[in-house]
């Protein structure tokens, strides 16, 4: 029963998130500096031209009649057409995802293998007379330095070297995984340093203030051994802060995929998005930043549920004694 | 040779002296008291027993054995081993002691071993309930939660049980019985035990030696009769004189007046001094050495010569004066 009062709340609160998102895009997207005509025609087109095109894709309407026709067609499934290529967005998009779904999967991969393990390192080996400054200051700059930065940076070294890894030649997965992976490691790579290092800098954090906590220091005191401690005491009840962030850096990395795949040409749809954006494209810009809130919306869910089965004091179920 | 032997103990944190040159012996079997107020060295020195103290405390002098092992100079995997099989622990707050992410059972089963009876243990804690092995210890009563803890700390027979203010957190009610399955398993086992306190009269009544402590030194020891009943240190007699149950009922209580120091150094002289009716001047220039008082060890410059003049009333009313 509160199990079933707790989905039904999340599933009201996520739907009005979504309506929200919704208009927030429509008109973000009608406020753009130059419009759709003007893009599409040109400079020198005159007003008769702009409003036969307008009168075509229907923008000479009301904006709000202009939305009631595409949120009814979106809650059919049906996100429209692109101006530009007049192909259904909804397919495109669908073909699409994979490649960034393969991007992001791989980045959050590196984040959690290399990310906590350093993190859970660093922080049973921190002594408190500091220390840790190399740590530190690796870890800032893998935040701090953006992706287009660093995409470029690998894109120019390994066009010239190419060390067996290809730049700029996507194949798709099913049809050669070996070829595949070697032209997505080096996307992958640039854009997951940033949540490495986030990752790592969170683990840390949490570990850290695990350590003090009485539970460990009696588990010290029956003779365990630090590697004991870490696998049965620390990992479980450090994880609460870095299941968030990894969980929420999933969604920011699809952001982050926008730039690498554009900069790495690789056809996904944050490219497609960007794309999208330049040529004022409007149903393709909505119906991607629509799909990257859904993404948004399920991973907040995904977190939530998983953090209450990792710490039972803030499950579902909390409360309930058993 | 004797079970826990602690001599000069010094332990410096990054800004306060926590032990200014503490000593302390206990011996196979026995129960002692270590009293003391709040930031008077208690808790650092129980840490230290079995080097637990927080990574920013330094040991700068002195030493502690246990079962005759150095425990600030043992290798780590030969530390672990002294841990696990001279030394329990059991702490003030028994749900924070507890992993919160794990249901009793299991953090039961892990501190057991595969061969580890779970009931068994439990019944030896009087927690007989089997809901109890299905809970976290966020559902548990601080009761239930010292009782599993306990459990843990005696389930491999230590010989030396430290117990940090175990019942600081309880009820009256509980705290009796916690405190009773705490001596009556440590009498079955064989078990030594350091019981630290603010309990003045449950000190007396439980643990067979006392020891005080003022300033980050043991200010004086030994049976807990004598020294609660008839004590050779001034400070003692005063803390004797602010217990709730020393006085007859509708007498005012009288605290022990100023302030405890908190030292940043080595003190000069005594650190009661400035508290203290019977200081003279040597007191405040010069660290006094253990003297033998009757049957205690007393670290007192005046000792000797205050004999017969620290019943709790003298004291008190000197403080007045």
């Amino acid at each position: 029963m509160r199990l079933l009062m707790w989905w039904s709340g999340r599933a009201l609160s996520s739907a009005a998130t979504l309506l929200g998102v919704s208009v927030l895009i429509f008109a973000a997207v009608r406020l753009m500096p130059g419009g759709f005509a003007e893009t599409v025609l040109g400079p020198f087109a005159t007003a008769e031209q702009k409003a036969e095109l307008a009168a075509r894709y229907g923008l000479d309407q009301a904006v709000f009649l202009q939305y009631g026709h595409w949120l009814s067609a979106v809650a059919g499934g049906d996100f429209g057409v692109s101006m530009i290529s007049r192909q259904p967005v909804g397919a495109e998009l669908l073909a699409r995802l994979p490649v960034t779904a393969e991007l992001t999967v791989l980045a959050v991969l590196a984040s959690v293998l290399a990310g906590v393990p350093l993190g859970v390192l660093t922080a049973v080996r921190a002594r408190p007379e500091g220390g840790g400054a190399a740590g530190r200051l690796l870890s800032g700059l893998g935040v701090s330095v953006p992706e287009f930065v660093l995409g470029s940076l690998v894109v120019f070294v390994f066009s010239r070297y190419a060390l067996g890894l290809k730049v700029g030649s996507w194949v798709p997965l099913t049809q050669d995984p070996a070829a595949n992976l070697a032209t997505m490691i080096l996307p992958a790579a640039v854009l997951s340093v940033f949540s490495i290092s986030v990752t790592a800098r969170t683990t840390r954090d949490a570990v850290m203030g695990v350590l003090v906590e009485p539970y460990v220091t009696a588990a010290v005191g029956r003779g365990e051994s630090p590697w004991f401690i870490v696998r049965h005491h620390i990992l479980r009840n450090a994880a609460t802060p870095v299941v968030t962030l990894i969980g929420t850096t999933t969604a920011y990395l699809l952001g982050g995929a926008l730039i690498v795949e554009h900069v790495f040409n690789l056809p996904g749809v944050g490219s497609y998005i960007v794309q999208a954006v330049g040529r004022r494209d409007y149903a393709v810009v909505q119906a991607g930043v629509l799909l990257a809130a859904g993404v948004f919306i399920v991973m907040n869910v995904l977190i939530d549920l998983l953090v209450g089965m990792l710490d039972p004091r803030l499950g579902v179920m909390a409360g309930r004694r058993s | 040779m004797s079970l826990l032997s602690v001599r000069n103990l010094v332990i410096d944190y990054p800004r306060t002296r926590a032990l200014d040159g503490a000593d302390l012996t206990l011996e196979q079997g026995e129960s002692l008291g270590l009293v003391g107020e709040s930031g008077s060295g208690k808790s650092t020195l129980g840490s230290a027993v079995g080097r637990l103290l927080p990574t920013s405390a330094r040991r700068t002098d002195g030493e502690v054995l246990v079962a005759g092992e150095p425990v600030f100079e043992l290798p780590a995997a030969r530390l672990r081993h002294l841990r696990r099989r001279h030394l329990g622990f059991v702490f003030q707050d028994p749900i924070a002691s507890l992993d919160p992410t794990m249901r009793v059972g299991a953090q039961l089963r892990l501190v057991l071993g595969r061969d580890g009876d779970v009931r068994f243990h439990l019944g030896r804690v009087r927690l007989d309930d089997p809901r109890v092995l299905r809970a976290y210890p966020h559902q548990l009563s601080g009761g239930m939660a010292q009782r599993v803890a306990i459990a843990m700390a005696m389930a491999t027979s230590p010989e030396l049980l430290v117990a940090d203010e175990p019942t600081a957190a309880l009820d009256s009610q509980v705290r009796e019985e916690v405190s009773n399955v705490v001596f009556s398993l440590a009498a079955e086992a064989g078990t030594g035990i350091l019981w630290l306190s603010h309990d003045l009269p449950a000190v007396a009544r439980r643990c067979d030696r006392v020891a005080v402590m003022y300033g980050g030194r043991v200010v004086e020891s030994g049976p807990a009769r004598r020294v609660l009943g008839d004590p050779a240190h001034p400070y003692t007699a005063a803390l004797a004189g602010s217990a709730p149950a020393a006085a007859p009922h509708g007498v005012r209580l009288h605290p022990v007046p100023g302030r405890p120091p908190v030292l940043e150094g080595p003190a000069a002289g005594c650190a009661f001094a400035p508290r203290c009716p019977f200081a003279e001047e040597r007191c405040e220039h010069e660290r006094p050495v253990p003297v033998r008082v009757r049957e205690q060890d007393v670290l007192c410059h005046r000792a000797g010569e205050l004999e017969g003049r620290l019943s709790q009333g003298d004291a008190v009313s000197e403080v007045k004066a």
